[in-house]
């Protein structure tokens, strides 16, 4: 029992102390590039400001103050729910964050799932005809994935599904001009999603299928997968029943790992279909140089890599009980 | 391994029921209500545009110019279109008069009314114009508090505002009562910090902004009862597409109307065989420039300057970057067709005198490797910064440093972000960045001057007698053709040591469908998409043409 809470107060000094370095980098990172928000903000106008305009516009937003002062606001901000204020939209940057959070979490998400489950059952296939033409194409497809850019994917789905077959709209999350209805307008966020997720999830399955595909065959060559098809079980039980089940542990791993970048977005498949998510807030934001939002957005980035950590280590033990700390720890004495 | 397989399919159906949730989750924001709002426009105008304004069209969050098109929808000034046109027509001001050398007074419409049904008084034109002098810093505040600057605003009646300048301001009503939009006092008045207000717009203009999604879309509908005439489109929208592939993808498929961005010349021939558009060309009133650091050496040497400007072959550059499709900057600084821009200046591409000039300061090539030097040994070497989403404009720094490299003076293109090209002029670390300019910089004759003083084309700070001189006989000047005789001696000496070099002035062609909207109209400085080309011909005024020339 004393050894299992200590354990756990070790693991939250852990991620304490990450959490803390992360937000010292998150609030130092985009002091580092040169520039400052005003002239995003005003254009050219900005260079017709005296030095008391100047000063009194960055002290609408706390930058007039020196760097540590500012760092030291930054924390206490964030122990109060307080991110500041966006120079881009003069809000609150847990609102534009906000708004901008739930179109992320629809595409970036579903791609994940989506990537994952596509890419764990043919790399499983893959595996199991391992050697064959079937394991070829989808090898030669899969690495192909792997390899093209994501801006590239999607110019080439564009130009396909959009500009040739005119099946899609090229931007956007929902028409502009859609009907009143309520299912018209879900129909309509599903129709605008259809090319970025399909985009996003060919940037994304490749290697998803590789790590399962390796998995498996591990798993394949176990004396336990023998035994099953010595009991007369059909090929596709053996395969989904035992052979992928467990194989599951490192596209699980994965999985847990890349729900952290779930909220971060996807910068280049956001900016080519236009779809206004968090990757493409955090793009413009950091060519406005607005410090508060990108200080907001990397701290939802931060503090969700860090929980999807946390969710690994506690759910991994459910996969796989050798890992628990106790195990663990037999193990290596 | 029974317990196992059932809690999989547990998590299975708990991330499917999460899929599903966040989809509608993301449906009950305020793309919801977006789609199942006010009478959504299936025949709604779409303009697209590649920059997020920020805000509901806050004046002081949109305070960029580029966003002016979209602030005019809802907004009215005192005269109309703009300060970019030989003689504004009456807009919320039916006429303005000189008093004396330093008062005017404008007297108002008494038919124009807020979209809230709140009446339009001068109590407003005094509030906006105090507001904008003394609030916050905008693009608009020089314009009432420096060049010119308006001492006093007060309503002399119901209908007269009276302004009283501390210095001769004969361009008052050309310039500035052209290009500040006019607020509601009954609005603003109760807006406690107004780089933090979020609501809606309030204006007297031909459109309400009903809807405004960053990142994605804003929605205006028809003003029915707009004092100039009912606009001829119900409803605009003008979707947020910022890259620019997409955004002529969409207009190729048909997602769009129309596209607030000029053609790129790569695509011109394109659209152009296609019989669902019609192409135009309209001027936009903006270059694309060379910005020299003037207070470093060698840049602080006005004949230095000029080789520099006499050095560039503009015409080729525009021939090989932009495929002819744009005006070689030439003509100099501003821009050529600006009302307010003499007609006798230019930086013309003299790259022998050029080189003579150099010698002549002592800046020779002492040991034969190409490069020239200072007299003092140190090899003239610069770098040429640009911004690396531009490609034509880094296509271009590659010219320039070929041109330059070749009259002697080794220069590197060098890309940087557009965050950090943004921060030079603040830091001054640069010798030359390529940049461009809208027309409230370079066809707005108060903001050469301003731009003079601010540091953008020269700092007041440092001594410049010839110009001192200049400026100070402008400030005296008590006539619009006094004042343009003093402002073209001024374009005179600037182009003959150049802070700015003009590369080429943009002639970009608007594509739109004909079927959704087909009145067009330029407006100078706007391109097409303005609010003149949503009104009926008749209220549009003489410098608003569908001629097209």
């Amino acid at each position: 029992m004393r050894s299992r809470i200590q354990a756990i107060g070790s693991g939250v000094l852990e991620y304490g102390v990450t959490l803390l370095a992360a937000l010292t980098v998150n609030f130092a990172l985009p002091y580092v590039a040169p520039g400052d928000p005003l002239h995003y903000r005003l254009g050219r106008a900005v260079e017709s400001l005296s030095v008391e305009q100047r000063a009194e516009l960055l002290e609408t937003y706390g930058l007039d103050q020196p760097i540590h002062i500012q760092y030291v606001d930054y924390l206490l901000g964030i122990t109060q729910g307080e991110l500041g204020t966006s120079v881009m939209y003069g809000q609150p940057v847990s609102d534009v964050l906000l708004q901008r959070l739930p179109w992320t979490l629809l595409l970036v998400g579903s791609a994940l799932v989506l990537s994952t489950v596509v890419g764990t059952l043919l790399g499983g296939l893959s595996a199991w005809r391992e050697g064959d033409r079937t394991d070829a194409a989808l090898m030669t497809a899969h690495v192909t994935a792997e390899s093209a850019p994501a801006f590239w994917v999607g110019m080439l789905v564009i130009a396909v599904f959009v500009s040739w077959l005119g099946w899609f709209p090229s931007y956007g999350v929902s028409s502009v001009a859609a009907g009143s209805s309520y299912i018209g307008s879900i129909a309509s966020i599903a129709i605008h999603l259809t090319l970025p997720l399909l985009t996003l999830t060919v940037a994304r399955i490749g290697g998803i299928y590789l790590i399962a595909r390796g998995s498996v065959l591990t798993t394949l060559g176990e004396d336990f997968l023998l035994f099953s098809r010595a009991k007369g079980l059909s090929d596709r039980d053996v395969l989904l029943r035992h052979a992928l089940p467990n194989s599951l542990l490192p596209i699980y791993t994965r999985f847990t790992l890349q729900l952290g970048s779930v909220v971060g977005g996807a910068v280049v498949v956001e900016t080519v279909f236009s779809y206004p998510g968090l990757g493409l807030l955090i793009y413009d934001a950091a060519i406005a140089r607005d410090y508060p939002l990108l200080q907001g957005a990397f701290l939802v980035l931060t503090v969700t890599v860090i929980a999807a950590n946390v969710l690994a280590d506690l759910t991994y033990p459910f996969f796989d009980p050798r890992t628990t700390a106790g195990n663990t720890r037999r193990a290596a004495e | 391994m029974v317990q196992r397989q059932s809690t999989r399919r547990s998590v299975l159906k708990t991330g499917i029921g999460a899929a599903a949730g966040t989809t509608l989750l993301a449906g009950c924001t305020g793309q919801i209500d977006e789609v199942t709002g006010s009478t959504p426009g299936n025949n709604a105008l779409r303009i697209a545009t590649d920059s997020d304004p920020g805000s509901p069209l806050n004046i002081y969050v949109s305070s960029h110019s580029k966003f002016d098109w979209m602030k005019d929808l809802v907004y009215d000034r005192l005269l109309a279109p703009s300060p970019y046109v030989d003689e504004p027509m009456p807009g919320l001001a039916k006429e303005t008069n000189q008093v004396d050398d330093t008062t005017w007074t404008a007297t108002i419409r008494s038919d124009a009314s807020w979209h809230d049904g709140e009446p339009f008084t001068a109590d407003d034109v005094v509030f906006t114009y105090r507001y904008l002098r003394d609030g916050p810093p905008t693009r608009y505040a020089h314009h009432v508090s420096e060049a010119p600057h308006i001492e006093t605003i007060e309503a002399v009646d119901e209908e007269t505002v009276r302004f009283k300048c501390a210095y001769p301001c004969p361009t008052l009503a050309d310039i500035t009562f052209a290009d500040l939009p006019i607020i509601p006092k009954h609005v603003w008045d109760d807006v406690e910090d107004p780089s933090k207000y979020a609501g809606l717009p309030v204006g007297t203009g031909p459109y309400e902004l009903v809807e405004y999604e960053s990142g994605s879309h804003l929605r205006f509908e028809a003003n029915e009862s707009y004092f100039m005439g009912e606009p001829l489109v119900n409803e605009v929208v003008i979707p947020i597409i910022q890259d620019h592939s997409a955004l002529f993808t969409a207009l190729q498929s048909g997602d769009i109307d129309t596209a607030s961005v000029g053609l790129p010349p790569s695509t011109v021939n394109k659209f152009e065989q296609n019989d669902a558009f019609d192409l135009v060309p309209a001027t936009t009133l903006s270059l694309v420039e060379i910005r020299i650091n003037y207070e470093r050496a060698p840049f602080d040497k006005h004949d230095f300057r000029w080789a520099l400007s006499r050095g560039i072959d503009k015409k080729s550059i525009v021939d090989v970057v932009m495929l002819g499709k744009a005006v070689p900057g030439s003509e100099g600084y501003p821009h050529p067709k600006s009302p307010w821009t003499a007609q006798d200046i230019g930086q013309p591409y003299k790259p022998e005198e050029a080189r003579a000039t150099l010698d002549e300061l002592g800046f020779r090539d002492r040991d034969g490797d190409g490069v020239r030097e200072t007299p003092g040994g140190e090899e003239l070497s610069f770098t040429l910064k640009v911004p690396s989403n531009q490609s034509s404009y880094i296509r271009a720094a590659e010219l320039v440093a070929e041109d330059l490299t070749a009259i002697g003076l080794e220069t590197t293109a060098k890309t940087l972000d557009p965050g950090a090209i943004g921060d030079l002029f603040s830091s001054r670390n640069f010798d030359m960045y390529i940049s461009s300019i809208t027309p409230h910089g370079v066809a707005d004759p108060d903001q050469f001057v301003m731009s003079h003083r601010s540091g953008y084309l020269w700092d007041k700070e440092i001594e410049y007698p010839a110009w001192d001189s200049l400026f100070e006989d402008w400030k005296q000047t008590a006539t619009v053709a006094e004042r343009k005789e003093v402002l073209f001696e001024m374009q005179r000496l600037f182009n003959d040591q150049p802070t700015s070099l003009p590369l080429w002035y943009p002639e970009p062609r608007f594509a739109y469908r004909p079927e959704a909207h087909d009145k067009w109209a330029e407006s100078p400085g706007f391109g097409i998409h303005h609010k003149w080309s949503l009104l009926p011909q008749s209220v549009r005024g003489a410098s608003v043409t569908d001629s097209f020339e």
